[in-house]
């Protein structure tokens, strides 16, 4: 049976986030279910442990922090800028890997030097790691969804498009897969003749009477689910792309600027000459991206172990800009991660806008890169 | 080694299921009286009939309290995780066909496929509060239709024993994951199939639990090979 006891730097750890001015709080292993579910989707049911309240709630255990310590801000009302740090088990079913094991990071909530956060975020994250892994060698992969939405919207592609694009983003397989679809066009069939009729008329306002009452006859409420009038709205949109590709040019761009993997001390310069090639209109995600490099540049950190890779992303509609991981260098085991979620906050029941961004360690695999460099 | 094999214990599947092991050489009589919820293979001593309901037979042969089951392909590869490496269909039958699909309401005219569905799925939390709600009690095969197949991964599953396709008209679901052998029931509730909405192509098959003592019984390869030779 392993065990699972603390491992033996985390008192340092917990040491380091007090010297970085972090808020420490633990919050409760037994969650409700449903932040995680709503967040993250149905496909994380078979990778948590869930369980039932004795009154039918659905119960968790703690899959990870971020939606726990984010909730928690939301709850007690605390003024922003906070930054919170969190040490403690997380449960989760791997294929590899213990199925409980430990945790820690940072969730930096409400910074609006967005520019600044990003850079100290990865700064502490790499700081961290070398305090434990100090000859290690290590690497970061950096990506950001922000410069993706950009390009994608200076392609000039319909918004339905943009959108499709952006929720692939990070999947490599699936954006593949959709660009590749994209280049055929999309015929719309099986409608009857009296809507293609409304559809050709431009009558949305009789479509839209017609799609409410064929609803009301057969007994679908019309305000449950999707409305005639969103239907009809996306009906219209789709038709009018029916004849429509994504032309060669622009595919040979997409793809381009995915497959671009470059040192990030020279991915400003690299960015800025595929936008000038290119003809796109990337200025303000291109000096935000820019801004970030400097930042981090400024706050000390060397810029050699970081890569930019134009296709690294996360497919989840929270995340809105920087997403890093840190790995020993060669090596595929993720000792950290994190990313910008300025999403969350508002999902999740905040009233108003908190910027966020955070990154999480992981104590299972630290552990054993600093067993593997005290074998050296 | 005694060799059990678990059949279907009442209904259509249980008479269609026996014919063809009849047929096949291996014809079954009931130990004890007729409604006996066990058998035995005439001519075979160290064969057992076992009659189970279906989804007790997909379990019991995903934990090897069985060797053979007769069972729809559905019930296993929900019920089973990794089921190719657990089980081996030796045998698709030719009776209990029924195909796991995506069926959304009719009405929605904008949706004809999964990449429609994904359209829809990714803009509904904002525009309704909400994640699209999906009625099914496959939860397994939809997560993996949906999210591996389909990269969907926005939406929520509402579980429903009974009645699904009545799910989206009295608005406890948005749409369904539901097994359909005519699509009667489905058009009754004016409900419509995804073009590209069939999750699986399922019906009776015999399958194998795969243990490592089978590979060097020959009566193990008997039942299979006489099993296909009727089909």
């Amino acid at each position: 049976m392993p065990l699972i006891n603390l491992p033996s730097f985390a008192a340092d750890m917990l040491t380091d986030f007090e010297r970085l001015g972090t808020v420490r709080v633990d919050t409760p292993v037994i969650q409700p279910a449903e932040p995680f579910l709503d967040m993250a989707g149905e496909d994380l049911r078979r990778r948590i442990f869930m369980t039932e309240s004795e009154t039918g709630k659905s119960l968790c255990l703690r899959p990870e922090f971020t939606i726990p310590v984010c909730l928690r801000h939301i709850e007690t009302a605390t003024g922003t800028p906070r930054r919170y740090s969190y040490l403690g088990e997380v449960f989760r079913q791997r294929r590899e890997g213990a199925n409980e094991f430990y945790q820690a990071g940072i969730e930096d909530l409400g910074e609006t030097d967005v520019a600044g956060a990003d850079a100290r975020v990865i700064g502490d994250a790499i700081a961290i790691l070398k305090a434990r892994l100090p000859d290690a060698s290590l690497s970061v992969t950096l990506g950001d969804q922000a410069v993706f939405e950009a390009v994608v919207a200076a392609c000039g592609l319909p918004s339905g498009w943009q959108k499709r694009l952006i929720h692939a983003f990070g999947n490599a397989a699936q954006i593949e897969a959709l660009i590749t679809r994209l280049a055929t066009p999309q015929p719309v069939s099986g409608l009857s003749a009296d809507i293609e009729a409304l559809l050709a008329s431009g009558d949305e306002a009789t479509l839209i009477a017609h799609l409410d009452e064929t609803m009301e006859a057969t007994g679908y409420s019309t305000n449950a689910s999707r409305s005639p009038k969103e239907i009809a709205s996306r009906l219209k949109e789709k038709r009018a792309l029916a004849r429509t590709a994504l032309d060669g040019r622009t595919l040979d761009l997409l793809r381009e600027f995915l497959s671009l993997s470059v040192p990030l001390a020279d991915a400003p310069a690299v960015l800025f000459r595929f936008a000038e090639k290119s003809g796109l209109k990337l200025d303000g995600a291109l000096s935000r991206f820019d801004a970030r490099v400097a930042a981090l540049g400024n706050a000390g950190v060397d810029l050699v172990p970081l890569t930019y890779r134009a296709a690294f992303g996360r497919p989840l509609d929270y995340y809105t800009g920087l997403v890093f991981e840190v790995t020993l260098t060669g090596q595929e085991a993720v000792l950290a991660g994190g990313g910008r979620f300025d999403r969350l906050m508002t999902l999740l029941g905040a009233k108003t806008h908190i910027p966020a961004v955070g990154f999480a360690l992981w104590l299972d695999r630290i552990e054993k890169a600093v067993a593997g460099e005290a074998a050296r | 080694m005694t060799i059990t094999i678990a059949l279907p214990s009442k209904g259509r599947m249980k008479e269609d299921a026996s014919a063809i092991f009849e047929r096949a050489g291996l014809k079954i009589a009931a130990v004890g009286n007729e409604r006996s919820y066990r058998g035995r293979v005439e001519g075979m001593d160290d064969v057992e009939i076992a009659f189970l309901s279906a989804s007790e037979i997909s379990r019991e042969i995903g934990n090897g309290g069985v060797d053979f089951g007769v069972t729809g392909e559905d019930l296993v590869r929900e019920g089973l995780a990794e089921a190719d490496a657990r089980v081996e269909f030796c045998a698709r039958l030719g009776f209990g066909h029924a195909d796991v699909v995506v069926a959304v309401p009719e009405i929605w005219l904008d949706v004809d496929t999964m990449a429609d569905l994904g359209d829809v799925a990714a803009d509904f939390r904002a525009r309704h509060g909400r994640r699209l709600a999906i009625a099914t009690k496959y939860w397994r095969l939809t997560q993996q239709f949906f999210s591996a197949q389909h990269g969907i991964q926005l939406y929520r599953i509402v579980e429903s024993l009974g009645a699904t396709e009545g799910a989206p008209a009295s608005g406890s679901a948005d749409i369904i994951v539901d097994i359909t052998s005519t699509g009667s029931t489905l058009k009754a509730n004016h409900l419509k199939i995804l073009s590209d909405g069939i999750i699986l192509k399922s019906e009776a098959c015999l399958v194998r639990a795969r243990k490592a003592e089978h590979e060097n019984d020959p009566k193990i390869a008997e039942i299979v090979s006489r099993v296909r030779a009727v089909l």
